[in-house]
């Protein structure tokens, strides 16, 4: 047994596997040679035998396998690779911040039983501005800088077009949102002539200020992943009325940085405007005002993803640049 | 709006600092964009006397002033020229601060020290008040010692209000009173001295002749006559005033003009009578074509939405928006003859807009100005002339009116207070309307009528007035509800599920999601090389844009993958670039109808550096083709490809791509001559219209089969202008018989030694199945041979 445990080789093994249980081994003629002996002690004997037979062939399939093992181990450290080296093919690729916003906000407004409405880009100026009780002359129209076609159409300037389309489409009750591109003829560090909103519209009877409050805060807590602090200002659209601007506790600073980049101190930023439907516009949608009335809502998504991301510069994320967007992920593929 | 705090004391008695005042009017509506403090830094300047001067021994152009600030006496150098002994101006002393934070010294010149220094305007902060050269000479009713903070408004804190376009009654500090007054119901209104009425009942001493209001959008006009007037400089308060406000001091009757709409909101205007071309005034509705030229010297073209105020047939203002060149006052002017009218913000509102003049006249009569202000304004005005500019006043003023709006009274229902507010104390809100100047006239129970004042036309219907109580009260402790059951299932949409899945499977095979620009430059279809009966070359053109670089809508994606490429070789990138965007093109088809079909498009480039550690960089069309296959086949599609053209794809790598036999869209790589323009080799790009793939198709369910597959391969000599796909179909169209061909694949393509000029070898590998039984090796035999037949007969050489 002690010369089992000193051997290394197969070779070696084999030799021992003959010289104890082989044909001609040593136990093989020992139980052989049983016969000769007296019948009462060859039961005994041959139990005995029997028993250490078994014992040894076992102890030779376990050292057998024990080497295998060590050999197969010796083989594989041989062809050890470098785990390190780059993986192969090609690195993922990376969101782009306001696609990203869009999809996540459209999915939480789901969860609230919102769906998804959408329109066109190239709007005309009844739905863009008309039923939207901006006339022509209204002084509003200031705040929306508009690019004009040839045939009297325009690039829509916001998304609400889509709640009069929306309403003509589908009537009361209503829940959607409108996700999309709108344009404005602005051009600066904070204005892009291209930028994303999301409208939302809520129609359905004697709906209160609270739900809107209630739908907006829901909606910043869940986009930000926490609870943020928000304060709503009374504010001016020519469709709502009462009209509000929703402003939430600064993401970066919380409002403990009086030099803080992100808020300029204040502790707040203006993320939404919003306010109930204005019956006009409830009326250009074909639903009737003394039955049913509503709320909308319109966030900048450039600006959330802009907040959520730490990005200072909106005409960065129009130029298209790759690298840009992938700094941040880890390969370079 | 720029709103000072000492004017604003004028006219209200208000117990609160101005920066409560501020949060309080933002939270309410107006939103306060900045606080600025006049005096910013300034400290311990105060006015002095100037006891005696003289001229410097050595240096002839400084003066050595001996100053008396009350409480001592100083010795000040000055190199200005404008003062005299006697006069009375600011002094700067050793150890004072300046508005900029420079802090004063002493200061030895040739020979004599100066301690601090006397001030012009500027030093103090005050632009366009005074001759920037020269010392700011105060009025004989300074005292020396007076702290410049206390005196004449120097110490004045401005709040930048924005106003809401509802809102054009806050365009004045009378308004802004009227609101403070509505949002803190403890204070008080009150009236300055130059509001009082005047006793004015004289006839004109200068014939004139009628007024004559034929266009309707002018609801009234009135003139003042101011004669005797002695044009020169205002006041000093009332010049600080106006430079406070954002107002240049002109002279004296113009700054009459400008001061009182500041501080009642009513655009004025002043002419020389004897400028006018004629003793009457007709304001009438221009016509088509008409021209007149504004006071900026521009010729305008009118239409007949246009008012014109006309005198003796001649333009001489464009009503409400601008006045002409002629008649303004000069220095020269006594008689002058005061405009005080109102117009319609309609017709105001269109001629500001089309011409592009925001006047501050414009500006406010396109949001309302209060049609009974007219004539308590214009008494202001005289007033001030003959305080201001020494003029007679006591003239009756001549008058015309049209119909004035009248306001309507507003019903205020407790259910609806409570439906949107949930709130519904109507005492209270009662009360709310009431400090706002929206009289209580009917009601005292559930259903209450009101009565808004003339300046507040945006005060129409009921919601309106839920919103003054609204914005009182403030929004912020209403309790958040979510909205109670769902009126139908709510969905994300076919579209942004799509948008959703493109993202995700582009991005998780290495692509980086961008979004560009929609419109393009306006050569963009040239610059690409598409020819002009082609679809994508017939763009829409915005009229008005900014730039001619964002001009023509997109009508292929490619223009923005191309900016995203530079964008990154522009950056020194030497790795692979793979980008990709989905959005709407924008096209006109034959019949003209726009579309905006939803597009995704992506690009695929090796990058400068291909070098790697694993030599896997050197991608191409078919690592492209795999992506766009993946996109297809998980909406359930065999996507198909065909050798096509592009104008801007490589003549020889350039497919079709098909689903359901429909041709939606182009994979290539890039024309080797725009591969050069970007200064990049090998540039891969596909583009496809999604609009067929909303939907997933339902592909019937197929159980694998329990039974093994046999194979057997074939290797053919192929003219190398065969497609493998024509190769492909005529494999399958060669197998008859019993059984099915399970697959068919293509594992080599090989030219070269030993293949004839002209020709390739495809090897396939064909798998035979069964799903009832083991095939046996005879009859897969028999069947692959009689393909082998077949193709034979076909003319394809067995290799």
């Amino acid at each position: 047994m002690e010369s089992l445990n000193a051997i290394t080789a197969l070779q070696e093994l084999d030799e021992l596997r003959v010289k104890y249980t082989g044909k001609k081994g040593e136990l093989t003629l020992l139980l052989r040679s049983l016969g000769k002996l007296p019948k009462e002690l060859r039961k005994d004997a041959g139990q005995e035998l029997n028993t250490l037979r078994d014992e040894i062939e076992s102890k030779l399939e376990q050292t057998g396998r024990k080497i295998r093992d060590d050999e197969n181990e010796r083989q594989e450290k041989a062809q050890r690779i470098d785990v390190t080296l780059p993986a192969k093919g090609r690195t993922a690729g990376a969101f782009h911040p306001v696609m990203q916003t869009m999809h996540d906000i459209a999915n939480i407004m789901q969860g609230l039983g919102y769906s998804v409405a959408s329109g066109p880009e190239k709007e005309e100026e009844f739905y863009n501005f008309e039923c939207l009780n901006m006339p022509s002359w209204h002084p509003a129209r200031d705040m929306q800088d508009t690019f004009y076609f040839p045939d009297g159409t325009l690039l829509r300037t916001h998304t609400s077009p889509v709640q009069i389309r929306a309403m003509l489409q589908y009537g009361a009750p209503l829940r959607i949102v409108c996700p999309g591109k709108v344009y404005r003829r602005d051009n600066d560090p904070t204005h892009s002539p291209m930028f994303n909103q999301m409208e939302g519209l809520l129609v359905d009877k004697d709906v209160p200020f609270s739900v809107m409050k209630g739908t907006m805060t829901e909606m910043m807590n869940a986009f930000f992943g926490r609870s943020l602090k928000s304060r709503f200002r009374a504010s001016y659209f020519p469709f709502t009325e009462p009209s509000m601007e929703l402003d939430i506790e600064c993401v970066e600073c919380s409002g403990h940085d009086e030099h803080c980049r992100v808020c300029h101190g204040t502790g707040w930023l203006e993320v939404a405007g919003m306010g109930m439907v204005h019956p006009n516009v409830i009326r250009a949608g074909k639903i009737d005002p003394d039955k049913y009335n509503g709320f909308a809502f319109g966030i900048g998504l450039d600006r959330m993803a802009m907040l959520k991301y730490g990005i200072s510069d909106l005409r960065l994320l129009f130029d298209g640049s790759v690298s840009y967007l992938l700094s941040g992920l880890g390969g370079e593929n | 709006m720029l709103v000072s705090w000492e004017l604003l004391k004028d006219f209200i008695d208000l117990d609160v600092s101005p920066e409560e005042a501020a949060e309080r009017l933002t939270f309410s509506g107006s939103e306060v964009e900045g606080i600025t403090y006049t005096a910013g830094k300034m400290k311990g300047i105060v006015a002095a006397r100037i006891d005696s001067l003289e001229i410097h021994p050595t240096e002839r152009k400084y003066y050595i002033a001996q100053l008396d600030t009350g409480t001592g006496r100083h010795i000040c150098i000055t190199s200005a020229t404008n003062m005299k002994a006697g006069d009375m101006v600011f002094y700067a002393g050793e150890g004072s601060t300046l508005p900029d934070g420079t802090v004063m010294g002493t200061r030895d010149f040739h020979g004599v020290e100066s301690y601090g220094m006397m001030l012009s305007a500027e030093e103090l902060g005050l632009h366009d008040v005074d001759d920037p050269s020269g010392l700011l000479i105060l009025p004989k009713d300074a005292q020396p010692g007076d702290d410049a903070k206390n005196l004449y408004h120097i110490g004045d804190v401005i709040l930048d209000v924005s106003i809401t376009p509802n809102r054009g009654d806050l365009l004045s500090l009378i308004g802004m009173a009227r609101e403070l007054k509505g949002l803190y119901p403890k204070s008080l209104l009150k009236s300055p001295e130059w509001l009082r009425p005047l006793k004015q009942d004289k006839a004109w001493s200068e014939d004139f002749g009628t007024i004559s209001l034929p266009d309707k959008g002018c609801y009234c006009y009135r003139l003042g006559l101011a004669t005797g007037a002695k044009i020169g400089q205002s006041p000093l308060t009332a010049k600080i005033d106006l430079a406070h406000l954002g107002m240049r001091p002109i002279t004296n009757a113009v700054d009459v003009t400008n001061y009182v709409m500041l501080m009642l909101g009513q655009p004025l205007h002043a002419f020389d009578l004897n400028t006018l071309p004629a003793r009457e005034i007709t304001v009438r509705a221009a016509h088509d074509g008409e021209t007149m030229m504004t006071l900026d010297g521009k010729d305008r073209v009118l239409t007949e939405r246009d008012m014109l105020i006309t005198s003796g047939g001649e333009a001489v203002a464009l009503a409400g928006v601008m006045g002409g060149e002629q008649t303004g006052i000069n220095d020269d002017t006594s008689t002058i003859v005061i405009e005080s009218a109102c117009f319609s913000p309609v017709r105001v509102g269109h001629t500001s807009r089309r011409l592009g003049i925001n006047s501050e006249a414009a500006f406010r009569f396109s949001r309302t100005v209060d049609p009974n202000l007219s004539s308590s304004a214009l008494m202001a005005a005289t007033t001030l002339m003959r305080d201001w500019c020494g003029a007679t006043v006591d003239y009756k003023p001549l008058s015309a009116e049209n119909e004035i709006y009248t306001p309507k009274p507003v019903k205020l229902t407790r259910r609806k207070l409570c439906t949107i507010l949930s709130w519904d104390n109507m005492t209270e809100a009662t009360e709310i309307l009431e400090g706002f100047g929206i009289k209580h006239v009917e009601g005292e129970g559930d259903e209450r009528t009101f009565l808004p004042p003339t300046c507040r036309p945006d005060i129409a219907i009921e919601e309106d007035l839920i919103e003054e109580v609204g914005r009182f009260r403030g929004y912020n402790d209403t309790p958040d509800k979510l909205p109670g059951e769902l009126p139908r299932r709510a969905d994300i949409g076919a579209s942004m599920r799509l948008a959703g899945f493109i993202r995700q499977a582009m991005m998780a095979r290495g692509y980086t999601e961008i979004v560009t620009y929609s419109f393009l430059p306006e050569d963009f279809p040239e610059k690409l090389r598409i020819p002009g009966d082609d679809i994508r070359s017939k763009t829409l053109t915005i009229a008005n844009p900014i730039s001619r670089d964002q001009m023509a809508m997109r009508t292929t994606l490619l223009p923005g993958l191309l900016s995203g490429l530079k964008a990154a070789l522009a950056s020194g990138r030497r790795e692979p670039v793979r980008a990709f965007e989905q959005g709407k093109v924008f096209l006109k088809d034959d019949e003209h109808e726009h579309l905006e079909p939803e597009h995704v498009g992506a690009l695929l480039y090796n990058g400068k550096d291909t070098r790697s550690a694993s030599n896997d960089r050197a991608e191409g069309f078919y690592d492209l083709k795999a992506d766009v296959c993946a996109l297809i086949q998980a909406r359930g599609y065999s996507p198909e490809f065909r050798e096509g053209r592009q104008p801007f794809t490589h003549a020889g790598q350039t497919a079709d791509i098909l689903v359901e036999g429909k041709n939606i869209g182009w994979i290539a790589r890039l024309k080797p001559a725009i591969e050069q323009e970007l200064d990049a080799e090998g540039v891969y790009a596909f583009e496809i219209d999604i609009s067929g793939l909303y939907d997933v198709k339902r592909n019937e369910f197929v159980p694998a089969s329990q039974f093994p597959a046999s194979y057997r391969d074939i290797s053919l000599l192929v003219p190398a202008d065969r497609s493998n796909d024509d190769v492909m179909k005529d494999i399958r169209a060669s197998v008859a018989g019993s059984l099915a061909l399970e697959s068919l694949r293509l594992f080599d393509v090989y030219e070269g030694k030993g293949i004839p000029e002209g020709f390739r070898s495809l090897a396939y590998t064909l798998s035979y199945r069964s799903h009832e039984r083991t095939l046996k090796d005879e009859e897969v035999e028999a069947v692959h041979n009689s393909v082998r037949e077949s193709l034979k007969e076909k003319g394809y050489v067995i290799r």
